[in-house]
């Protein structure tokens, strides 16, 4: 029931499939609190978006983000504590997202979580927001289970990471520039379209003509075929000379013929990576998984290539705490708590990685 | 009636436990003398962890979190005030929110002054401060919670011509810019942090009157928008 860690020194959390996880996500602009069962059921997930607070600033302004998590910690946690018909002392344990993200943003997330562990005598427990969004699917389909690889893509991540075991993972590739969902924004700013701009111009491409313009595939030069980096700040640019050259052409099909480009980029590295690792089974995650063409695109490629494929929910993609508890069920069965002791770390390196 | 008492508007990291004949334990890390990056974060809970052991106390004792609000270092509100929310939250008991610029003040009630002015570092060589007249029982204050350049508060002073003691960690951090100011006279490193002890002190009074507030609604006192704000002010 207990597979417990090699560390004798320090004291392992008896975590067992009756363990509830208290999680708190706030490395960016969504306030979130979830209760996890066992790593694996979410009883409730509760995500305040900030968004109408940053929409006239056309992006996450950190301060703004800050007090704004500030403002909503206390109602989100307990909003999911009465979604789970749960008190606090039914909990076994608290875990916060310690980073990356947002320096002020975290400490709201991190301080809330020991204030709550400290009040009720539980472990608290700090975890690393890109093995969260790992975790992710394994809520999604509980049965599954390492290896996989996974490709992370939203606002502020493009990560392609093979995850060899719980606690186990590899990078296996990672934008130079632009995150996936930052070249949206930008996209979509340039095209007029608002803010966010990812699930506006999504809606935007699926009335235009994907094949009216070719933008060059950034980063898959057929001399590289293992490279498995991304970059999307050229495409950017691409776009900006294509409006000026032809400032005619509908904005539908710019935005179809981007997102087409993206979309072909990032299924290609993930089934890529999938086949260079012999994994056969490909996850998404990130904001940008809610994006339909690339949901359909990879759930179709997987079906070509034979591949097991989990596409969690949207709501399981974006920022979300119940990712976050189940992070924390799974390290602290092989690693003791982090304790009162956990500060926020706006640059934390991928625990586990080689 | 059992209070814990944070304050982590500047550099310092304090905690306090205590109830209306006074403090039962206080804790202060990181105070002036300190270098190097704060720890707000690190410390916060561990001091109060430790303060309860040492004051034998258990948190489940405690009947109200009181918490300075600032204004100060945004990075320290956002730990000490979440913290006590949170606090108010688990242990279903109601804060106190006070101005950290009212506990650096109120140690000085006794000073032979017309002005009493705390000042707490505001970075971007400016200060918070506020100006406060010595009343019988403690200190009134007599302007707006402000945000100016040390210049602003000093020829503010010179106006005024009244006798004033300044105290805060903004008076340690701009020394030179009042020195040589006649009417000032300048409080020590002993009055550069907000006082656990008055912390516990006017909270205490305050929980004695009924004026506690809910843990959700309670915010910082940031006196300064952000820099987005700042430039594209709006709604
Ligand atoms: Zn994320």
């Amino acid at each position: 029931m207990i597979p417990i860690g090699s560390s004798p020194s320090q004291p392992m959390m008896a975590v067992t499939p009756a363990t509830r996880v208290l999680a708190i996500e706030t490395s960016c602009d969504e306030t979130a609190a979830a209760v996890v069962e066992g790593g694996r059921w979410v009883v409730s997930s509760v995500v305040a978006t900030q968004f109408e607070r940053h929409e006239r600033f056309g992006g996450v302004v950190p301060e703004i983000a800050s007090r704004a998590h500030l403002e909503l910690i206390n109602d989100v946690v307990a909003d999911a504590l009465r979604d789970a018909n749960l008190r606090l002392r039914d909990i076994g344990v608290i875990a916060a997202t310690q980073g990356p993200g947002l320096a002020g943003a975290l400490l709201v997330g991190v301080s809330a979580a020991k204030a709550l562990a400290l009040a009720t005598s539980r472990p608290y427990h700090g975890v690393h927001h890109h093995e969260a969004h790992l975790y992710a699917a394994m809520l999604a389909d509980p049965t599954l289970e390492p290896p996989f690889v996974t490709l992370i893509v939203s606002g502020g991540h493009t990560l392609l990471v093979a995850m060899d075991d719980h606690g186990r993972y590899r990078v296996l590739g990672r934008t130079v520039d632009d995150a996936a969902g930052e070249a949206y924004d930008k996209v979509a700013r340039l095209l007029g379209l608002g803010y966010p701009g990812g699930p506006i111009l999504d809606q935007l491409a699926g009335t235009g003509n994907p094949e009216a313009i070719r933008f060059t595939r950034p980063m898959l030069d057929p001399r590289e075929p293992d490279n498995l980096d991304f970059s999307f700040s050229g495409l950017k640019t691409a776009v900006v000379l294509h409006r000026r050259k032809h400032p005619d052409q509908p904005i539908a099909d710019v935005a179809a013929a981007f997102q087409d480009c993206v979309v072909d980029v990032l299924t290609t590295k993930l089934l890529r990576a999938a086949r260079r690792e012999r994994l056969g089974t490909i996850v998404l995650g990130g904001g940008v998984a809610a994006n339909s063409a690339l949901r359909a695109r990879v759930v179709a490629e997987a079906e070509r290539a034979s591949l097991r494929c989990v596409v969690p929910d949207r709501s399981l993609c974006t920022d979300n705490a119940a990712m976050v508890g189940a992070a924390a069920w799974h390290r602290l069965r092989f690693e003791p708590p982090t304790g009162l002791a956990g500060g926020a770390v706006p640059n934390l390196a991928l625990p586990g990685t080689t | 009636m059992l209070l814990l008492g944070i304050d982590t508007a500047t550099r310092r990291v304090g905690v306090a436990i205590g109830n209306e004949r006074g403090l039962l334990a206080a804790i202060e890390l990181g105070g002036p003398a300190s270098v190097g990056p704060p720890r707000h974060a690190e410390q916060l809970a561990p001091a109060i962890e430790f303060a309860c052991q040492q004051a034998d106390v258990s948190l489940a004792e405690i009947t109200a979190v009181a918490v300075g609000v600032g204004p100060g270092m945004f990075t320290g509100l956002r730990v000490g005030v979440t913290t006590a929310k949170a606090m108010g939250l688990a242990l279903g008991v109601p804060l106190v929110a006070i101005a950290s610029l009212d506990l650096v003040a109120y140690p000085l009630r006794h000073a032979d002054a017309g002005l009493i002015v705390p000042t707490i570092d505001a970075r971007r060589r400016e200060i918070y401060y506020a100006l406060y007249r010595p009343v019988p029982g403690g200190v009134q204050r007599i302007s707006e919670y402000l945000i100016g350049t040390p210049d602003e508060l000093a020829a503010d002073l010179s106006a005024r011509g009244e006798d004033a003691v300044l105290c805060g960690d903004g008076v340690l951090r701009f020394r030179d810019e009042f020195i040589d100011h006649d009417c000032c006279q300048l409080a020590g490193p002993g009055h550069s942090t907000p006082d656990l002890t008055a912390l516990i002190e006017l909270a205490a009074a305050r929980v004695a009157r009924g004026q506690t507030e809910e843990a959700a609604a309670v915010v910082p006192m940031y006196l300064r928008q952000s820099d987005a704000e700042l430039a594209k002010p709006g709604s």
